[in-house]
């Protein structure tokens, strides 16, 4: 308990610490000094104060969002399937994602339809329709086979990124391309306060409802029959965990786009740390996601200013060796 | 494939694969014959060796008869230089002249080498940036030379119209094609020289957001023109991708991309913060011909020119 107090507090301060770079950071030069005064007083006039609190900011956010459900997501989704490969896209969310917003590029030219801008719009869609086709195929009389469920996933997923590739190929200007290919390698740059609420909404009622769920969640990591021997309704249990996943991996990637590895690498990090049973996994794993994400978004804009480099290429390029290590550790063990 | 299979399942894969073998080779053979017979012909009409803008060494024949563009703009350049018979064919995207939709297409992306080849172009014609180096070493493989442009500025498009000329053996009529756009150039140069230049930000493409960036020759029309980029920083790529706070930072005057009333339903709805820019605020916002802004063609003086009416 007083580790994970202690881990909490110091992803707390490294978040601070993050965030305050990363409000400082920009094409503007900004000092911390005018930081504090864009954010305590804010003057709408002074272009590096609007770009602070509604570029920047929000920026941030979105990148912390992201990180944080897609961890929270890979924790649940990896006790769902008692399998240490899974991450949340096993659902076919991102590819669904991927394929929903390349339509809306190949099909709207404006990309906005009634003043609705409609990339994560499409996007959603296109996570909760495959979703929902993977679930359907992956259960029996209600009841969800963990591993045909993965194995659906892996093969549609495969269906709908060759889709995408003939979205592709048949596009007729360099420029739909550009957008497919930026899309699918996800980014912070569209981030806006009138979004962001979507996202945090979906986190947050995840994070409450398996705060409560916790103990469940912990046993389930057992295997599905002890639990069931434990008093553990799996059957219900894994249908919260499916619908959590599905909507908190949905409306992150339907605005950042599909950022790879943070969903894998996080929750394996959180559990060696606390140890697999810890009650406060779940809000550490999130945490530590979210704060992945900054960092890697920082390092991005710091490598390739203005725009910065994709943030899926960077997530693997600093995530794996670190991950390597984690996994060569002797002493930690998936459950 | 299914065929092949059979053969082998009845056993008859011996006689068969040998004999098919033999039959391939031999079609190979007169194949090649017929081949080299071909390209010996205009062998004997001579060819030279010239460098073309990337500095490659094309090996092309004097008196080339017939001739086509991979590019659009190329295609009009021909149009403006060579004699219009020689010109054998045109991409999907060549849609200028009038006189070029006559011509036979053939498609560059992905491009089709059996009709290229079929079509026996003598020399062809490509544009650095969209005529990639991959498919420069197929064409080159099937024996046509391809010889490639490349511009930074206004002066360099000019330049290659006259460098077409001396290769199509045209020079009377590219230089004065050039000439004329040479002229036409410095009275619009004089008519806009002056220190009041608006800062003028183009863009490509929303979602990202892409510009025309400082090593464009779109820069150096803008001088013609009375303008000048706002973007100042050279990047990599000639076309950048920028940020919204890039754009607040830079603060351009005037933006091309569309007109007012569908850029504010779609550049604007999804990044409202852009709407504090001087060129939302005065509402110099401007929509100009794609192809004019786009290729370096004979038509780059008309561009100008239409940037200019914008600008003033």
């Amino acid at each position: 308990m007083k580790k994970a107090f202690v881990l909490l507090l110091l992803l707390l301060l490294l978040l601070t610490l993050g965030f305050l770079l990363g409000l400082k950071i920009g094409s503007l030069p900004t000092s911390y000094a005018t930081v504090f005064a864009a954010l305590f007083e804010y003057d709408a006039q002074n272009a590096t104060h609007y770009s602070i609190v509604n570029l920047r900011l929000p920026r941030l956010l979105l990148a912390f969002l992201t990180g944080a459900s897609l961890a929270f997501s890979g924790y649940l989704m990896q006790a769902l399937v008692n399998n240490a490969l899974a991450d949340p896209f096993l659902l076919g969310t991102a590819s669904g994602a991927s394929l929903g917003a390349s339509f809306s590029f190949f099909l709207f030219a404006d990309l906005t339809l009634m003043g609705l801008y409609l990339p994560p719009f499409f996007a959603l869609l296109g996570s909760f329709a495959v979703t929902l086709v993977v679930v359907l195929l992956g259960s029996r009389r209600g009841q969800l086979i963990p591993s045909q469920m993965l194995l659906v996933g892996v093969a549609l997923s495969s269906l709908l990124t060759a889709l995408v590739s003939l979205l592709m190929f048949l596009s007729d200007s360099e420029s739909q391309l550009k957008s497919v290919v930026f899309w699918s390698m996800g980014g912070f740059e569209k981030a806006d306060w009138a979004t962001l609420g979507y996202p945090a909404v979906a986190l947050a009622s995840g994070l409450v409802l398996f705060f409560f769920l916790q103990r469940h969640l912990s046993v389930l990591l057992l295997g599905a029959e002890r639990a069931e021997t434990l008093g553990v309704d799996v059957r219900f249990i894994r249908w919260v965990m499916l619908v959590t996943v599905s909507v908190v991996t949905g409306f992150a990637v339907a605005f950042s786009g599909p950022v790879g590895f943070v969903g894998l690498m996080v929750p394996h990090l959180t559990r060696a740390l606390l140890g697999t049973t810890n009650r406060f996994n779940l809000l550490a794993c999130a945490l530590a996601g979210g704060l992945f994400l900054v960092v890697c978004d920082l390092i991005s804009r710091w490598i390739y200013p203005p725009a910065g480099m994709p943030v899926g290429i960077v997530t693997s390029f600093f995530g794996v060796p670190f991950f390597v290590y984690l996994l060569r550790r002797k002493n930690y063990r998936f459950s | 494939m299914v065929k092949l299979f059979s053969v082998t399942k009845t056993g008859a894969s011996g006689l068969g694969s040998t004999f098919r073998f033999w039959l391939g080779f031999i079609c190979l053979l007169s194949f090649w014959a017929c081949e080299s017979k071909k390209t010996s012909a205009p062998a004997s009409s001579a060819f030279r060796t010239v460098t073309d803008d990337l500095g490659r060494t094309v090996n092309l024949p004097v008196l080339p008869k017939r001739v086509m563009a991979l590019t659009p703009s190329l295609t009009e350049m021909l149009f403006a230089v060579a004699d219009t018979a020689s010109i054998i064919a045109r991409t999907q995207n060549c849609d200028f002249p009038a006189a070029a939709l006559t011509k036979p297409v053939l498609n560059n992306y992905p491009m089709d080498y059996e009709r290229l080849l079929a079509l026996k172009p003598d020399v062809v014609f490509a544009t650095d940036g969209i005529i990639s180096m991959e498919v420069a070493a197929q064409v080159q493989k099937l024996g046509i030379p391809i010889y490639f442009q490349t511009y930074d500025s206004v002066a360099d498009i000019i330049r290659g119209i006259r460098s077409l000329g001396v290769l199509l053996h045209r020079e009377t009529q590219a230089n004065a094609v050039a000439d004329s756009l040479q002229t036409q150039l410095n009275q619009l140069a004089a008519d806009t020289a002056g220190p009041n230049r608006p800062r003028v930000l183009a863009i490509t493409w929303q979602d990202p957001i892409y510009v025309y960036g400082r090593n464009t020759v779109f820069s150096d029309k803008l001088r013609y023109a009375g303008g000048q980029n706002a973007v100042t920083e050279v990047f990599a790529q000639p076309y950048p991708a920028l940020t919204r706070e890039y754009i607040l930072k830079m603060n351009p005057e005037v933006i091309i991309g569309s007109d007012f009333a569908k850029m504010e339903k779609t550049f604007f709805s999804l990044y409202p913060e852009l709407r504090r820019i001087k060129a939302y605020q005065n509402k110099r916002i401007y929509q100009v011909t794609d192809d004019l802004m786009s290729r370096p063609s004979p038509r780059v003086v008309e561009g100008i020119a239409e940037l200019k009416a914008v600008l003033r």
